[in-house]
């Protein structure tokens, strides 16, 4: 059952991180950033203690929840229109997403035993794939929101896997102070926008 | 005998505490910027009174601060021979306090400036070193508001700068943890590789060194040059101490041989790089940003030369170099505002000297002192790195010599353009010279003073700080 949970997060947190790139409407990038930092729980909860694995998914959903009270505040809130057709710029995000990943998959193999030994495979897999499609999201994006998103996911598979090699709860404890500050700078990014749009 | 607190409560929790209170009194703007002054200058000063043994008898009292405090499961120590460094970083952020309310360009400098020296602070001071990664990744987040304030739309420049700064962050900790065991591993050739690799990654990130450099001049172009000017001087000082740190600490590192010429083609690069590309510039905005990239260039070649003199040229050039960025910052940002225009082009410089003489002589005299010449503060450090260059290899100095020859045809241009104005504004301009006020001459006469008399007098700003390096035992000789 924990087997079957463990792998179930695993890749829906891959597939938010995809989303989150693929789609660049708010409310469905909110989402979809909540349900990927909910998922590192079980991952976590497999080697760390409770207390210690609670941390990372509290602190992303208090990112989420600031840049939702402040998207709220300027109106960014809307409904998800899932039919929307597909822009050319969606569609090479996807493939490129993708073809990463599954870069990844091929590659992890030969270098989790020589580079990660300690790390499993999975788990190297989730952490490097966050990381790559943090990377792919803060190079396709001019949008300081999305760049603040694309950060996050970055930070997010790299806290996973520093969690693995050396466990600290200083590192921990300043990982979280960086993710606050994310999630602040890009509600001032967010406010910011509003404001020159509005005069 | 009392033991009020620690080196880390002074200098570090308590300026980020007085950096939150002070944000609060934005609106009484006097006690604002005097606090914001007054503040880093106290830190700064009893820095240096501390820096003997961290005792002071004051008013028939012993003071005695401890030296360090534990945070979680790891230290942060502050022992008095490292209050020198505090002390300079402390009357950095005081200098730029100090003529914040002329250049008038954010509310929160004041605070926010305090906030992220208490933090540069904490990056020297951390331990594991390595985990000051983080607190540089919190203090890039933490000048975003400053870099891009509000009204203004954040363009490419503050997009580039904080993904350079966060691909930083896990090199960095990864190279630390890649070498947490190279000192007993016996078979550590690879290990020291790529622990070599990622460390010097990183530090190209952070700094923006040659090639990927390409933040740096569009940061200064699109942000306000004064908060700039001290963001990236505060930057390049306090990661040129760390250099020094992650150098003293690994020994694997420090004996390498290949690193000593990587440093020094690294450097010779930067200066190389910055000088070529500033003798093209058309944007007076942009420069600060080549100037920042050749002084990368020149830390990175006194840490080559360490084991002969490298480390002193370092410490003379170090005030020389702040009091250079200061005065180009605020001559830059003096122009902008009194020609109301956020671009700088040359163009819409063109005669600029005949209605502010007194700034425009502060801006040359800014740039000949960071370029070297004679007679200004950083040339006789300058001066002697550039004699021990042709010792080593020709190539070497060859590119330092374009580099400077390319920073001093940027000058000339420069001059030509401020000099001579438009044809059908020439008359108008020549006759009549916009008055500066009897501040601005006073400020510009002590300021050229300073330049010449610390040119000729070295050793004036070098005696202070004899001490800088003393926790650098192993790279002292």
């Amino acid at each position: 059952m924990t087997d079957i949970l463990y792998t179930l997060a695993l890749y829906l947190a891959l597939l938010s991180s995809l989303l989150i790139l693929i789609r660049r409407q708010w409310t469905l990038n909110l989402i979809t950033l909540t349900v990927q930092f909910l998922c590192l729980f079980p991952v976590l909860r497999s080697f760390l203690p409770l207390q210690v694995a609670i941390i990372q998914p509290l602190t992303g959903l208090m990112v989420t929840l600031i840049l939702y009270l402040s998207l709220i505040n300027v109106g960014g809130i809307k409904r998800i229109d899932l039919m929307l057709r597909l822009t050319s710029g969606e569609v090479f995000r996807a493939l490129a997403g993708i073809l990463l990943l599954s870069l990844l998959l091929a590659f992890i193999p030969q270098l989790q035993p020589t580079v990660f030994p300690a790390v499993p495979g999975s788990y190297l897999f989730l952490c490097l794939g966050l990381i790559v499609l943090g990377i792919l999201q803060i190079g396709t994006t001019r949008e300081p929101f999305y760049l603040a998103i694309g950060i996050l996911t970055f930070l997010c598979g790299f806290q996973l896997l520093y969690n693995r090699l050396d466990f600290s709860l200083m590192l921990e404890a300043l990982l979280v102070a960086v993710n606050l500050m994310l999630a602040m700078m890009g509600s001032f990014f967010v406010i910011k926008h509003a404001e020159e749009e509005a005069s | 005998m009392s033991n009020p607190g620690n080196t880390i409560v002074l200098w570090i929790l308590l300026p980020m505490v007085l950096s939150i209170a002070t944000s609060f009194l934005r609106r009484w703007k006097k006690i604002y910027h005097g606090l914001s002054m007054m503040i880093p200058l106290l830190l700064a000063v009893l820095a240096v009174v501390f820096s003997q043994n961290l005792t002071l008898n004051f008013a028939g009292r012993h003071i005695v601060l401890s030296d360090s405090m534990a945070v979680f499961d790891r230290t942060l120590q502050i022992t008095a021979n490292q209050l020198g460094m505090v002390s300079f970083l402390y009357f950095l952020c005081f200098a730029w306090n100090l003529l914040d309310p002329i250049s008038k360009e954010s509310q929160w400098f004041g605070s926010l400036s305090l906030s992220i020296t208490a933090l540069w602070v904490t990056v020297q001071f951390l331990n594991p070193f390595l985990y000051a990664a983080v607190v540089i990744e919190l203090i890039t987040l933490l000048s975003i508001p400053l870099l891009s304030p509000r009204g203004s739309p954040a363009k490419s420049g503050i997009i580039r700068y904080l993904s350079a700064q966060t691909l930083a962050l896990p090199l960095i900790l990864l190279s630390g943890w890649m070498v947490s065991g190279i000192e007993t591993s016996p078979s550590a050739e690879a290990l020291v590789l790529r622990g070599t690799l990622l460390l010097m990654l990183g530090f190209v990130l952070w700094l923006g060194i040659f090639p990927l450099h390409s933040w740096l001049p569009m940061l200064t172009e699109e942000s306000p040059p004064w908060t700039s000017s001290f963001l990236l001087t505060i930057m390049q000082l306090s990661l040129s101490f760390f250099l020094l740190k992650v150098l003293n600490q690994y020994g694997w590192l420090r004996n390498l041989p290949e690193l000593v010429l990587s440093l020094k083609w690294i450097g010779a690069l930067c200066i190389f790089s910055a000088g070529v590309i500033a003798a093209f510039q058309t944007n007076l905005k942009r420069l600060p940003a080549y100037f920042f990239l050749a002084e990368t260039g020149y830390i990175l070649l006194s840490v080559a030369f360490r084991g002969i003199g490298g480390l002193e040229i370092l410490r003379m050039t170090l005030l020389p170099r702040v009091f250079g960025y200061w005065v180009l910052g605020f001559s830059v940002s003096t122009l902008q505002q009194a020609l109301d225009d956020n671009t700088l082009d040359f163009d819409s410089l063109r005669g600029l000297f005949w209605r502010f003489p007194l700034t425009s002589v502060l801006l040359f005299s800014s740039l000949l002192n960071l370029i070297g010449a004679p007679l200004f503060a950083v040339f006789p450090a300058r001066r002697v790195l550039w004699n021990l260059l042709p010792v080593d290899v020709l190539p070497l100095s060859i590119l330092v010599a374009i580099g400077v020859l390319g920073m001093l045809i940027l000058f000339l241009r420069l001059f030509s353009t401020l000099v001579h104005p438009k044809q059908e504004d020439s008359q108008e301009l020549t006759e009549t010279p916009k008055k500066e006020g009897p501040v601005l001459i006073a400020a510009v006469a002590f300021i050229l003073l300073a330049m010449i008399v610390f040119g000729i007098f070295p050793d004036l700003l070098d005696d202070p700080f004899r001490q800088l390096w003393a926790s650098f035992q192993n790279l002292l000789p």
